[in-house]
């Protein structure tokens, strides 16, 4: 994306004066940015960097106490399970955006051509309705879905396939993938609609000239529509990414991270050890961890994005 | 002068005397009439308060029925300090479900405010709210004031509901609900004739039929009746209990097959838990536990208390094992007629069989930061809430009481139908409650993973299982300076 | 020819069939909202039912509902407008003048994002317990709008990039400031990329509970807060409670997505596409 400098406007005469204003009328647009940021993000984290240094505990009622790098050490050492509970997690989401993304797309491509289609409003507002359900609300939901007792499902395989009912959130074989499969219903309309944008994104100018060139589908796949559609999906993809890491109200209803700790993810955990248990020091040393993680995993994708962008411009 | 005053007098002496008459008669019909009221027609005290206008916010348990019992009869609070003391209280409420309850008050309590005045909290975290000083001590409290001395029913409530640490004189809670696991009963199936008949003819013996054929019962006679009852096909099974994750659902109801057995799941007086919890007779209380599964509904690994109560409603199950707290949820309009509540049966055979359940209930905490007034109230209201006629009343809407007076009165059996098995399961010895520590969440939160692991199957063995929370819970103890010894070798090596 | 159109009706057939399936789950929720709690654990499950409001009545009747709802209408509004706001000021920024560390600070505020909740919020509640702001609104409002912020600023950016500069000196050279061609220049034609913002952070903070939950306190309860403290009734689990709040509270949001489609899909092009999606 190629963009003129914005410095070359406003080039007056006295631009001693006009100089200031520019980086006054900067710095008072990026002024209230800054300050949220500061207040909110800067501020609590470095506190939160102090506090994995010390050993804290809230319930204890005794003061913060200085342990160095100890935390850290029992991190390493695989403390709580924090490694399996990360390996969990990225599979999670590596399986989980995987299935989005290739489900949004297929959708994505089936509704591209129904401009045409009665009530196609309709049918999009209702493809997209998953994304909307408080997640608090959707697992509980699904919990009684799920329930050999009480649950729907269990009555549909039951009528179509005579099965036994299967105790989907309890059974250590299937809770994770139900609670996968919950996760993948919710957000692959969100894929569907970045698709959809991405789609919009080719320019129809290049669409009817390829057309007219009688360029075959295939081709005209991967040199138009993938050429200029790919950057929105990354970032629908990294978006999913980033908020599929943090899957954590949908699960709490569902299995609370059992039966045992086959549906453990990292926010669970954390949240446990943070506001459960109360441990101060160690939630942070835990936090610092995470934010390692999501900072090398947005610079992955940032690093993609930008090839892209720069071999675009 | 002189005169007005004599002239005064005159009729003044009167008039005093005539009332004094008047007044001692309405006094004394009063008297006989609202003896039973007497306390509230009493001339108002003076009282530090009067006069003003309190708000006071409590924090309850969000679903819990004796918990929006005390939420409930609080606006009768209002009414007597109003009429007594001449001051008046407004209550808010907030709530939180049993498994964030904890989270709720300590945030809130951590920032040393007063944004909760009086908590009802579980009776297991009397350490972890007592340690960092955020509720009140209550022994002088209790000392200073009589209403406050009261007679319960057995030291199981004052371990339970009052003391931490285990063992030592420090009290820090007030019983709002006491609690024990009853088992509920359909007696219309057990009294149906052709079950009996089916019953003898299968395994020669007579199906249980009253409240004492239920109080000899040992589990391997229960399992009979289970069997029996598990139907599938007819969507019947022979009973429930609880196996969920969530909170401490799974190891209310574990706890009773170790504990009956001669299990113990640690040392209070060296907080050693390794080589206790971990020992052969917990790991077969385990798979006793687990065997039990093939009785309930294919939902029962799921199991907490609201889960229990909709699969017994809904008529799914011939028995349940069950808080008595909830009687009121168990025994609906529909079933009223069907249910009886009686003791959970005894672990064990001949005569060392024996029944040590878990305790269950809720005490009152007072949030050690209120100011003056608050903290003023909070103590009236305490005192109100052991009157008699409170307990009476809160008992009438289906609360458990915890005092020797009411509960010994010989009516207390018939105001619900729970009563009974809820009297005789808080004699001493028979129910117990958890580690009162500080860090009982994360103690929990560890073996209601492990318990849950095996129970589910992901982890094979019981022995592992309790190999893995023993250990964690060691290095917990150890850590915190409660356990002396630091966990063995081989705890590098468990793993769930 | 009839093939031809048997062929388009049936590929809007299977269209609806996708779209159907995907919204039945919360189509079964929305049933349960009218039927009584027997109904909702008859076994087998129950299509066929006589309807009931009483849920509806019940729900209404609960004092504590109309705070909750009044708190999830006027954190999400304020917070997102207030995000929104500082994001279009600080992209028009980002877009222009690029200062020097704009893509470092871009990547930043992304990888915050990428934080679990109870990361974000620990060091947060730890700094409002220590300055008395819990259970406060505004400060939960402005906790929310830092959070909104990131999303909105990568779209704004992405939008304001792909508004000519020429419209920039066309209204300096005719006089006008700064101001002027922000606001009645640049921000007209960034409508999609700020309804879709708008929709988005929206969305997200109506649904949010874990941020209510520690950092806000009675006043400030949410109904995603209510949701999850009245999954537990007195008598078991209250699934007609459940169901009845899911269903009035998903409204509000699926009425803004049918309004505002174009502008969504649009919006989601994060400003390549200026026109119909």
């Amino acid at each position: 994306m190629s963009s003129m400098h914005a410095g070359s406007i406003g080039r007056k005469p006295g631009i001693a004066g006009m100089f200031d204003y520019r980086t006054r009328l900067t710095i008072s647009l990026l002024a209230p940015v800054l300050l949220f940021f500061i207040v909110f993000n800067t501020i609590p984290t470095l506190w939160l960097l102090g506090l994995s240094f010390y050993n804290y505990s809230l319930t204890s009622g005794m003061p913060p106490e200085f342990i160095g790098f100890r935390n850290f050490v029992q991190i390493f050492n695989n403390r709580n399970g924090i490694w399996f509970d990360l390996s969990r997690t990225f599979l999670f989401v590596g399986l989980g955006v995987t299935i989005q993304t290739s489900l949004g797309l297929l959708l994505g491509f089936l509704f591209w051509g129904s401009k045409a289609m009665p009530g196609r409003r309709i049918a999009l507002t209702m493809l997209f309705t998953p994304m909307v359900l408080t997640p608090v609300a959707t697992g509980t939901f699904f919990r009684f879905i799920y329930d050999p007792d009480f649950g729907v499902l269990n009555s549909i395989l039951h009528g179509l396939f005579g099965m036994q009912p299967i105790a989907f959130l309890t059974n250590p074989a299937t809770a994770y993938w139900s609670v996968l499969a919950v996760d993948c219903w919710m957000w692959t309309p969100f894929m569907t609609l970045m698709t959809l944008a991405a789609l919009g994104s080719v320019p129809k100018a290049e669409l009817e000239a390829a057309e007219v060139d009688r360029i075959p589908w295939h081709k005209r796949l991967t040199l138009v529509v993938w050429h200029h559609g790919k950057f929105i999906l990354m970032l629908g993809v990294l978006l999913r990414t980033i908020d599929s890491f943090k899957t954590l109200d949908l699960i709490i209803p569902m299995t609370k991270g059992g039966p045992g700790q086959a549906t453990r993810l990292v926010a669970m955990e954390l949240n446990k050890q943070a506001f459960e248990s109360f441990n101060i020091g160690w939630s942070s040393a835990y936090s610092v961890l995470l934010l390692l993680v999501s900072i090398a995993m947005t610079s992955v994708f940032i690093y993609i994005l930008n090839l892209r962008r720069r071999r675009r411009a | 002068m002189k005169k007005f005053n004599d002239s005064y007098r005159g009729p003044g002496l009167a008039m005093p005397r005539r009332t004094l008459l008047k007044g001692g008669a309405i006094a004394g019909l009063a008297g006989i009439v609202g003896a039973p009221f007497i306390n509230r027609l009493h001339a108002k005290e003076a009282h530090p308060l009067a006069g003003k206008k309190i708000d006071m916010n409590i924090l309850g348990i969000a679903g819990w029925l004796p918990s929006s019992l005390g939420v409930k009869m609080s606006p009768i609070f209002a009414d007597y300090v109003k009429e007594r003391f001449g001051y008046e209280v407004s209550f808010g409420f907030a709530e939180a479900p049993f498994s964030d309850l904890f989270q709720k008050a300590a945030t809130s309590l951590a920032t040393k405010s007063q944004e909760y005045n009086i908590i009802i909290s579980d009776s297991q975290w009397l350490g972890a709210l007592a340690k960092p000083g955020w509720i009140l001590k209550l022994n002088d409290v209790i000392a200073k004031n009589k209403e406050l001395q009261i007679d319960w029913y057995s030291n199981t409530i004052t371990e339970a509901y009052q003391v931490y640490p285990d063992g030592s004189k420090d009290l820090w809670g007030l019983p709002q609900e006491g609690d024990t696991i009853a088992l509920f009963v359909r007696k219309d199936m057990l009294a149906d004739p052709k079950e009996q008949q089916a019953f003898q003819a299968k395994y020669n013996a007579k199906l249980p039929q009253t409240f004492e054929d239920f109080e000899n019962l040992t589990m391997t006679e229960f399992e009979k009746v289970a069997e029996f009852f598990t139907r599938p096909d007819k969507q019947l099974w022979g009973t429930a209990m609880q196996y969920s994750r969530v909170y401490d659902f799974c190891t209310c109801y574990l706890y009773p097959f170790m504990w009956s057995q001669g299990g113990e799941v640690w040392d209070p007086k060296t907080g050693q838990v390794e080589g206790i919890l971990n020992s052969a007779t917990n790991a077969k209380a385990m798979e006793q536990a687990k065997g039990w599964l093939k009785y309930q509904p294919p939902g029962a690994l799921n199991y907490g208390i609201a889960e229990e109560i909709d699969v017994f409603t809904q008529g799914k199950v011939f028995s349940c094992f069950q808080w008595a707290a909830v009687g009121l949820a168990m025994i609906t309009p529909q079933n009223k007629d069907k249910v009886m509540v009686v003791p959970p049966p005894k672990h064990g055979t001949g005569a060392a069989a024996k029944r040590i359940y878990t305790v269950g209930g809720q005490p009152w905490v007072i949030n050690a930061f209120n100011d003056e007034a608050k903290m003023r109230v909070a103590l009236d209201f305490m005192k109100w809430w052991y009157l008699p006629e409170t307990t009476l009343e809160f008992a009438k809407r289906g609360g458990n009481p915890c005092d020797k007076a009411t509960l010994s009165n010989p009516n207390f059996d018939k105001i619900n139908p729970w009563g009974r098995a809820y009297k005789y399961m808080l004699e001493p010895g028979r129910s117990r409650d958890f580690w009162h520590d500080p860090k009982y969440s994360e103690m929990l939160a560890l073996q209601q993973e492990g318990f849950t692991s095996y129970m589910t199957g992901q982890t094979a063995s019981a022995t592992q299982a309790l190999d893995y929370i023993a250990c964690g819970q060691q290095q917990i103890l150890h850590d915190e300076g409660v356990a002396k010894t630091a966990p063995s070798g081989k705890c590098s090596s468990v793993s769930l | 020819m009839i093939a031809a159109k048997l062929r388009v009706w049936s590929y809007y057939v299977l269209l609806w069939v996708v779209s159907i399936v995907f919204v039945s789950p919360v189509l079964w929720i929305a049933l349960s909202a009218f039927k009584t709690r027997n109904d909702i654990l008859a076994t087998p499950p129950k299509l066929l039912f006589t309807p009931t409001l009483e849920n509806f009545v019940h729900l209404f009747a609960r004092n504590e509902l109309w705070r909750q709802v009044a708190n999830s209408v006027v954190l999400s509004l304020s917070a997102v407008i207030i995000a929104i706001v500082v994001s279009f000021l600080a992209a028009f920024c980002f877009s222009r003048f690029k200062p020097k560390g704009t893509d470092f600070l871009m990547f930043l505020l992304l990888s915050i994002r990428m934080l679990p909740g109870p990361a974000v919020i620990l060091p947060v509640y730890l700094m409002y317990a220590g300055f008395g702001w819990k259970d406060n609104h505004f400060w939960l409002i402005l906790f929310y709008a830092m959070f909104s912020i990131p999303f909105s600023v990568w779209i704004l950016k992405g939008f304001i990039d792909g508004v000519s500069v020429r419209y920039d000196e066309t209204g300096l050279v005719n006089g006008g400031s700064w101001l002027h061609v922000i606001f009645k220049v640049v921000l007209p034609q960034v409508k999609p990329g700020l309804i879709a913002a708008f929709i988005f952070n929206l969305i997200f903070v109506w649904n949010e509970f874990l941020f209510n939950f520690i950092i806000g306190g009675v006043a400030t309860q949410n109904i995603p807060y209510a949701l999850a403290v009245g999954t537990y009734a007195d008598g078991g689990v209250a699934w007609p409670f459940i169901a009845c709040l899911t269903t009035i509270y998903i409204i509000p949001p699926i009425a803004f997505i049918y309004a505002f489609q174009k502008y969504l899909l649009v919006g989601m092009t994060f400003g390549t596409v200026r026109g119909e999606v």
